[in-house]
């Protein structure tokens, strides 16, 4: 055969052969009794529904993943209005009344919570509420006394809210606070915060550099 | 009218595979027994023509019926039979596994696949079929060498007598793609086995590298 050339006669012919060759070849028994032994077990019904609950739990712990980094990043955001407000306060206004929350004053009083603050500047529950001199001095880079009583403070005066309102006095207003003055600007104003009770009297004041 | 009657009682004892099928998918064990006995030798022969290796063959087999007991609901009748779903899912198989295989180096490959062509030449008489076996094994050595969508074309339309039409079918393209490529892969053929050829005949001439070189 090999001495013959390949026509195309010769390579059917060798094609069959092959063919006739291999016709008679089949796959081992053993196949057959794997296979019996999966019918059985039915454990190759198994790797679909498998997958498919692995999808889905993939799926679900995805979408936990990617609602708690939402959160995270929508927190800050969340900020941004409290610090644009605090901002808006700093203005060069002489005079400015603003709502604010009670602040700390010398006396030791139980806890308040004005409901007009928490009207204009929500907090979200839970979270750490910070002083609001600190505040107002991080943001508008103000420096302030704490709040100094002007007489008898009550603490129940403010559990209806207060009000702080931006003033000017003479700085010889300071000695009377028993603060330090520097004479040679004596002749100017220095600002000072107001804490006007519910009652509408002075509670306490608040210098401001 | 006897004869008829003998064909239907035929018929009747031999389920079809559809019915064998949705047996097998129902749970019968038997079902499944059979249906493997009946299809197993021609995918197991289309894996190895097409592969060379036996190995790949048995394990080739085995993928596509436990695919069949997986999966064997999406098989639709309609489409095509079921021996030709089946040679389908084997080629699938067959070229994952040989896109995978292209990676590896085997070790012995050589001897792997003297072994799968002893073994089926167990038959043949040593002395008065040695031409014969001779001519297989370049054919078949042919074969393998082809590239796969040639290879495949010749394996079903002239190694298992596959019509044009099902091996469409089982390749997923016209008919008269199958008959352009069937005829490309027998020039190859014949340009693979030419040269071997006349190096057998002219080895023992010089006359050859004169015609080359002419």
């Amino acid at each position: 055969m090999n001495s013959q050339r390949f026509d195309e006669e010769t390579l059917t012919s060798s094609l069959k052969l092959l063919a006739g060759e291999m016709a008679t070849l089949n796959a081992p028994p053993e196949i057959e009794q794997k296979l019996r032994e999966a019918m059985r077990a039915r454990a190759v019904v198994r790797p679909f529904p498998k997958r498919r609950v692995g999808y889905w739990v993939a799926a679900g712990i995805a979408a936990a993943l990617l609602i708690a980094v939402s959160v995270v990043a929508l927190r800050p955001r969340t900020d941004k209005p409290n610090q644009t407000t605090a901002r808006q306060t700093d203005q060069p206004a002489v005079k400015e009344e603003r709502s604010v929350e009670v602040p700390k004053i010398l006396e030791p009083e139980p806890e308040q919570e004005p409901q007009k603050q928490i009207a204009r500047n929500p907090v979200r529950p839970g979270k750490r509420r910070v002083p609001h001199s600190e505040v107002a001095n991080h943001v508008t880079r103000e420096i302030a006394t704490d709040f100094m009583p002007l007489g008898y403070v009550n603490p129940t005066t403010f559990q209806d809210g207060g009000q702080v309102v931006r003033i000017e006095l003479p700085r010889s207003a300071l000695v009377n606070f028993g603060l330090p003055m520097n004479m040679e600007r004596y002749h100017e104003k220095v600002k000072a915060d107001v804490l006007i009770g519910s009652d509408g009297l002075a509670h306490a004041i608040r210098f401001v550099q | 009218m006897s004869v008829n009657h003998l064909g239907a009682m035929n018929l009747q004892s031999e389920p079809g595979d559809s019915e064998l099928l949705r047996s097998m998918l129902a749970g019968d064990e038997e079902a499944l027994a059979l249906l493997y006995r009946r299809r197993q030798g021609s995918v197991y022969r289309f894996a190895l023509q097409m592969s060379g290796s036996k190995p790949m063959a048995e394990d080739v087999t085995q993928e596509v019926f436990l695919f069949l007991m997986r999966e064997g609901h999406v098989f639709d009748p309609a489409r095509g039979s079921l021996s030709a779903f089946l040679l389908g899912v084997a080629r699938n198989h067959v070229l994952r596994r040989m896109r995978v295989d292209q990676f590896m180096t085997p070790i012995g490959n050589d001897d792997d696949d003297e072994a799968v062509f002893v073994a089926t030449g167990t038959d043949l008489r040593p002395l008065d079929d040695l031409a014969r076996a001779e001519t297989i094994e370049l054919v078949r050595r042919a074969v393998l060498s082809l590239p796969p969508k040639y290879r495949e074309v010749v394996v079903l339309c002239e190694l298992q007598d596959v019509s044009y039409g099902e091996a469409a079918e089982i390749l997923g393209c016209a008919i008269g793609t199958v008959r352009s490529r069937l005829h490309r892969a027998r020039a190859l053929l014949l340009a693979k086995l030419r040269p071997a050829e006349q190096i057998d005949d002219e080895s023992s001439a010089s006359l050859k590298s004169a015609r080359c070189f002419a």
